[in-house]
């Protein structure tokens, strides 16, 4: 059996195809600690836990359908995006989120250099502080990249509520980075 | 900063950040190991499909010569004129055989076998003609004898000393012609091309599907669609689904399957095999709290039925039957539809059920037949997800399929 190390991404793979255990167990120890993060920004520490079990038994499930277009890494973030979005809906949280007439920043934080004092694993304990409709939209058009008719369709939600929900959480997450960053002043 | 500066930074901060993740691999191995099973049951079940369509389509292409009457008392005459040679001398009488024959030939209704075998038999005995005595073989016109329990043998066709001698001038009580042949001749199963006894005694195999009163509303309605099935109280344990009071549908289950049969004794058989049962359900739904009206719920179920059954009346084309058993399923899957939305969950425990009815059975030709076989089926409260099977434990099920004697 092939020691950790020399596994290569596309050997890691291709063990996983077959149904390698062994493998299986390498992939999962080398991509945890990145898609946990993931797992946080959307659901927060307490329920990432769950997906990130749930999210790595998709891959070993779908892992025969990647072709190799585009990096592994990025189609893993998807899938473990998409787990957490139905867990999201599963428990409904998303059900009552009214529409939020986009309100003023909250004040911006107007320099660069405050995010620099404030490190990631704290900005993303600020994120899953947020509500979790106001979290799951702005995750996905700030950090996923997705528009806000994606951002619409995923949530279940009209563009107009998407634009409110991910004004609303960057004047919250401001709000909450300045306040942290006050507090190490 | 702008709204835009102000993502693009935090992607950046968030680019590639790690976090030692909990150890879920404990988890994750448990989940594969489930999953493998599945995937072993999905094969087994698709091959168990395969093996008996496979076995059914071979069944009716590949049968062979077909033992049915027509075709096989030819066959049985043809053997018992064949040992007729003139330079094979015997203790009866040559001029026997031709009419014999010709009798035969009328008995079967296959004129045109019998008549070759007839014609056959006569020039065989023309040419022995000049010996007035000659005898045909101890043999030469024995019915096929397949067994010591036959009632005729070769000597008593032919032989004046056996039990049923043929018509002589010797023998005043019998009123027949010389030569002449009657069914008493013949064995006592001749013209049946398998005794009723061999039904019983043969394997059989079944696809069958099952058609099962369905409860809408409060009413009992019966839909023509092969069998599934349902039960009330959900998976009680740990699910985040909960019924809510209203009016469940129920949608016509689909089964199928496949049994095998073996014979007991003369009239008693045990049956077993695998069937695959599909459940819908629609009803007012809560999930995690959230109602969701008119939702859908799916089961699928793997099981496993036992039977014994007594044959009371059984013919060589008809057969009816009492029948007595039970079966254990285990559901295979759950999906639960609300929205757009679908979620899985695992349902624990098994499905027991009983049931009696009765059941006849057509075979129309010798190795394949059609029963039907109504009973009343009582499914267990073992905790299974609301489906029919819950709502009306009791139900009148109507099964229908294919059998084939292997």
């Amino acid at each position: 059996m092939k020691e950790t190390a020399t596994y290569t991404e596309a050997e890691l793979i291709a063990g996983c195809v077959r149904g390698d255990r062994n493998a299986q167990r390498q992939l999962y120890e080398r991509y945890a600690s990145l898609m946990y993060p993931v797992c946080v920004r959307y659901l927060g520490r307490e329920d990432a836990k769950d997906v990130l079990q749930d999210g790595f038994l998709t891959v070993f499930d779908k892992i025969g359908t990647y072709k190799g277009e585009g990096s592994f890494e990025g189609w893993m973030r998807k899938i473990f995006v998409n787990a957490c979005l139905m867990r999201i809906r599963k428990s409904d949280a998303l059900r009552f989120t009214e529409d939020i007439v986009e309100s003023p920043e909250l004040g911006g934080v107007e320099e660069y250099g405050v995010l620099e004092q404030i490190g990631s694993r704290e900005i993303l304990d600020l994120i899953a502080q947020l509500p979790t409709g106001l979290r799951s939209a702005f995750n996905l058009f700030a950090l996923e990249g997705c528009s806000h008719a994606e951002v619409a369709k995923a949530l279940g939600m009209t563009e107009q509520s998407s634009r409110s929900q991910v004004s609303r959480a960057r004047s919250l997450l401001q709000k909450k980075i300045k306040e942290l960053y006050n507090g190490k002043k | 900063m702008e709204r835009n500066e102000f993502d693009k930074l935090l992607r950046d901060r968030l680019e590639g950040v790690s976090l030692p993740a909990p150890d879920v691999w404990e988890g994750i191995s448990a989940g594969l190991a489930r999953r493998h099973r599945r995937v072993i049951l999905r094969r087994f079940a698709t091959g168990a499909v395969a093996a008996a369509a496979g076995l059914a389509a071979a069944l009716l292409v590949f049968r062979g010569p077909q033992p049915g009457r027509q075709a096989e008392a030819p066959v049985r005459f043809a053997h018992a004129v064949q040992p007729v040679a003139p330079q094979e001398p015997s203790a009866a009488p040559v001029r026997d055989i031709a009419p014999i024959a010709e009798q035969i030939a009328a008995f079967t209704k296959n004129q045109v076998t019998a008549q070759a075998t007839a014609q056959k038999a006569a020039e065989s005995a023309a040419a022995g003609t000049e010996k007035a005595d000659a005898t045909v073989p101890a043999d030469a016109v024995s019915p096929v004898t397949d067994s010591p329990a036959d009632s005729t043998t070769p000597a008593e066709v032919t032989s004046p000393a056996g039990t049923q001698p043929v018509a002589t001038p010797d023998n005043p009580a019998d009123t027949r012609e010389p030569g002449q042949l009657t069914q008493n001749d013949l064995p006592a199963d001749f013209w049946r091309e398998d005794s009723p006894d061999s039904r019983t005694h043969t394997s059989q195999i079944s696809i069958l599907s099952n058609l099962t009163t369905v409860a809408s509303d409060d009413d009992l309605i019966y839909k023509a669609a092969p069998m599934h099935s349902s039960s009330q109280t959900g998976n009680r344990a740990a699910s985040a689904v909960e019924p809510v009071s209203g009016s469940p549908k129920f949608f016509s289950p689909l089964s199928l399957g496949l049994q095998l049969t073996l014979p007991l004794t003369d009239r008693f058989s045990v049956s077993s095999g695998l069937t695959y049962t599909y459940l819908v359900s629609q009803y007012d739904m809560l999930v995690d709290k959230v109602r969701y009206d008119g939702a859908y719920n799916q089961l699928h179920y793997l099981g496993i039925p036992v039977s014994f059954s007594w044959h009371f009346v059984q013919t060589p084309s008809f057969g009816f039957y009492a029948s007595a058993g039970g079966a254990v399923e285990k559901c295979i899957a759950q999906r639960y539809v609300f929205a757009s939305n679908t979620l899985r969950e695992k349902v624990g425990g098994l499905q027991w059920s009983a049931r009696a009815g009765l059941g006849a059975e057509y075979w129309f030709v010798p190795r394949m037949g059609l029963y039907f076989d109504p009973s009343l089926v009582y499914y267990f409260d073992n905790s299974q997800p609301l489906s029919i099977r819950t709502q009306q434990p009791l139900q009148a099920r109507f099964e229908v399929g294919l059998r084939f004697k292997l």
